[in-house]
């Protein structure tokens, strides 16, 4: 093998080959073997503060399955999906996808559902701050413009749905409540949830009807209000034929102030005939 | 934002006395309790979001100066800053006013992965060019000077040829920006890599120096049965670290000066007996320069 001449890496060289001397994604440094042992100390505290991050992003996940076994999974999903941003409480939108398919891990059949439900939990909690929506604001609104309205919802808002009660396990779990925990009927069928920070700043986790969450979902979609209460209805003739659900659901949520804005849409979109 | 709805927020500057390094588990305490220290320091990255850890910080906020310490912004990288992480830093610096801003004389990031830890600089021309375009790029978008912090360390490079005195004075003298020094990390650096912690202490030139940390450190022993410090932040400030803070102080004068304790968080009320054991070192070495111009 030629032997050659030793040069000085760059900057950028160095830092690529020492990024994966920690990762383990392979040693290109030319490291003395008494260095090792000092490597692995930046190794370690890599390890730890993402186990440690991703720890308090998904809690009830970290309880279910045992510190060692999340601090396993944690170095596994590290290891294909390492954070692209020092901001910690940004990574781990990828965790529960790859929960879904973790050999390991398939006993536990909600799982996934749990750690889905906590990533909206996470982005609930820290999602930027917002001024909110005036509901008043929008009576000087005429009816028919009202229909074209397009809201904009806080951004701690997001909307789940999950094959398995997760929101009661979630409870269960982080309330350390045995009995709860027993009484969960795992084959109750599909859940609908709403994830906020309400605008006293607590993170509410709340079950809605199928059609309200069906609506909600196209609200939070940017669809004008006439789309989201005629989808899915043969309704296509504005706010008239609307639902009692949806109406009420759409009550609730100007009055907890759950938008922080609402534009008009330009046109109506599909007229009815 | 609700700060504007507060009493009047300055932006007062912080005296050469003791501050805490304040963390989640101590929040209702400190806001409880409002003990007796000169400043708060957080972790700028700890509130990026909104909600709760938000409104804690504007309540702190109205009754002490606030240092803003970055840990991630990665100053070191030869590649881009993160501009995201750039634009989030700097919206909280026009929003909560600190003091003092600070960041670290390391790297994080390479090609786009952040890897979680302070990570060591070879001290060349080369990393003083991308460390110097790196701050004067970071004080633009803050529109102030940041202070940059010596880190701790475990490993040198062969090719290392400036002290890391030399470098960080060499990156004030070229930006603006002033400094951080880590006592701690000092006198860990000075163990792993075998060299004297007063020769660094008395290398530093005073005027470019604007705070000072503390924090305790572990001693573990490696399979090869070398002892090594690990800057792990998770005790009381040891002996040794105090007395090469009180050769600071000497040199230096009297600095605004942090406890630091992340691991292993003890209840705060031995943090604030912490910062008064500073408090006591800066009153003699006050009383100490006093003679001195009298003399």
């Amino acid at each position: 093998m030629l032997k050659l001449e030793w040069t000085v890496p760059t900057l950028r060289e160095l830092q690529h080959a020492f990024a994966g001397a920690l990762t383990g994604a392979g040693v290109a440094l030319d490291i003395p073997e008494t260095m090792t042992p000092r490597l692995e100390i930046y190794a370690n505290t890599r390890r730890a503060s993402l186990r440690q991050a991703l720890g308090l992003t998904f809690p009830a996940v970290r309880a279910l399955v045992g510190d060692e076994f999340f601090g396993l999974m944690a170095g596994d999903f590290a290891a294909t999906t390492p954070p692209a941003s020092a901001y910690l409480n940004d990574y781990g939108t990828e965790l529960p996808r790859f929960v879904r398919s973790y050999a390991p891990a398939t006993s536990i059949g909600y799982l996934a559902d749990v750690a889905e439900l906590e990533w909206a939990v996470s982005r609930a909690c820290h999602a930027p701050d917002a001024p909110r929506l005036d509901p008043g604001e929008l009576s000087e609104l005429d009816p028919v413009d009202l229909a074209r309205v397009m809201f904009i919802a806080h951004p701690s808002v997001a909307i789940v749905r999950l094959a398995y009660p997760a929101d009661q396990i979630w409870r269960a779990v982080l309330e350390q409540d045995q009995a709860a925990m027993r009484a969960i009927d795992l084959a109750a069928g599909p859940v609908h949830l709403l994830v906020e920070r309400d605008a006293e700043e607590q993170v509410q986790v709340r079950r809605l009807t199928p059609d309200a969450w069906e609506f909600t979902r196209r609200l939070l979609a940017g669809e004008p209000l006439f789309h989201a209460l005629a989808a899915g209805r043969g309704f296509a003739h504005g706010i008239e034929p609307a639902t009692a659900s949806a109406q009420t659901t759409l009550a609730e949520h100007l009055s907890v102030r759950r938008f922080i804005g609402c534009r008009l849409a330009i046109t109506q979109g599909e007229q009815g005939p | 934002m609700s700060l504007t709805n507060g009493p009047a927020l300055t932006s007062r500057p912080i005296p050469a006395q003791a501050g805490i390094g304040l963390r989640f588990a101590h929040h209702q305490a400190v806001i409880a309790t409002r003990p007796q220290v000169a400043f708060l320091e957080v972790h700028a990255e700890n509130y990026f979001g909104g909600g709760v850890t938000r409104r804690c910080l504007e309540q702190v906020r109205r009754d002490y100066p606030l240092s803003l310490h970055g840990v991630g912004l990665s100053i070191g990288t030869d590649g881009p800053l993160d501009a995201g992480h750039l634009a989030r830093l700097a919206e909280l610096v026009r929003d909560f006013e600190p003091a003092l801003v600070s960041e670290h004389l390391s790297w994080s990031v390479s090609a786009g992965e952040y890897l979680a830890d302070l990570l060591p600089l070879p001290m060349t021309e080369e990393a003083l060019d991308v460390v110097c375009c790196h701050v004067e790029q970071t004080q633009q978008a803050l529109g102030r000077h940041i202070l940059l912090e010596n880190p701790s360390a475990y490993v040198r490079f062969e090719h290392s040829p400036i002290p890391e005195w030399e470098f960080l004075a060499a990156t004030a003298k070229r930006t603006g920006c002033r400094l951080l020094c880590d006592i701690n990390n000092i006198f860990v650096s000075a163990h792993n890599l075998e060299v004297d912690p007063n020769r660094y202490i008395d290398a530093l030139q005073p005027a470019l120096i604007e705070e000072l940390h503390l924090a305790g450190h572990a001693l573990r022993t490696l399979a090869n049965g070398r002892q090594i410090r690990i800057d792990n932040h998770g005790s009381s400030v040891s002996p040794a670290v105090w007395a090469l803070y009180e050769r600071a102080l000497r040199h230096l004068g009297p600095k605004p000066t942090l406890i630091e304790w992340d691991t292993d968080i003890p209840p705060l009320s031995i943090l604030v007996q912490e910062a008064q054991q500073a408090e006591r070192y800066l009153r003699r070495a006050e009383a100490g320069v006093d003679r001195a111009d009298a003399a």
